[in-house]
């Protein structure tokens, strides 16, 4: 199973879904265009502690972590 | 008589009542953030999924973690908190600067931390971009972290 995170004031939300079923990938592609639309950041990861941002939806990610827009604090 | 002990009556329900709404904005005063307990345990937990051996061995000895910016090569110490919290540092590890950014809404530490250091592994000059940075207190560059 593959997982969306999206960070949020619960910690975060997570959403699986299975990379073979393309029902599933296709909501999974809406969902990463919705969030990455909405200014979220998208990461994914590459081996240990190493991550890499991505622009557009990776179906063969096993983990995507969505962050909202970096502001100044 | 009556009229005074109305209006002793009325001072004390006055009385009462102030003390209620003190009471009561105590109370909302003190009431845990939306993102403590389960949301902060969630959000920690995400990071030290995320985070290297040296970085999670790090973290979990002294609270803080280092990164290195992706773009200028430079090493940065991510401490535990919402602000403030990420220390720019020389070769000799002695923090020069202070920088601050992080995700937008109310998140927990965890989660922020996480976006602290993905964005300056992944994408250092945007992240520094929207930053405000600050120079260091000579009192707090104490040296080497850990």
């Amino acid at each position: 199973m593959a997982r969306q995170i999206v960070m949020d004031t619960t910690g975060d939300t997570r959403h699986e879904f299975d990379p073979a079923d393309p029902a599933a990938v296709a909501e999974a592609e809406r969902r990463f265009k919705e969030l990455t639309g909405a200014g979220f950041t998208a990461a994914v990861r590459r081996g240990e502690g190493r991550s890499e941002l991505i622009r557009s939806f990776d179906s063969a990610a096993e983990e995507t972590l969505f962050f909202p827009r970096l502001k100044a604090g | 008589m009556s009229g005074a002990l109305f209006t002793s009556l009325l001072v004390l329900v006055l009385c009462v009542l102030i003390l209620g709404l003190a009471h009561a904005w105590g109370r909302y005063l003190a009431r845990p953030p939306p993102w403590s307990g389960k949301a902060e345990q969630k959000a920690l937990d995400l990071l030290k999924q995320w985070l290297s051996s040296v970085q999670l061995a790090q973290y979990e000895r002294t609270g803080h973690f280092e990164v290195t910016g992706c773009h200028s090569g430079k090493r940065y110490c991510i401490r535990r908190g919402r602000q403030m919290n990420i220390y720019e540092l020389d070769q000799n590890g002695v923090q020069i600067a202070v920088w601050c950014f992080g995700p937008e809404g109310c998140l927990a530490v965890g989660d922020i931390m996480l976006a602290q250091k993905i964005a300056l592994e992944t994408d250092e000059h945007a992240a520094l971009a929207v930053a405000n940075r600050c120079l260091a207190r000579p009192q707090v560059s104490t040296g080497r972290f850990a």
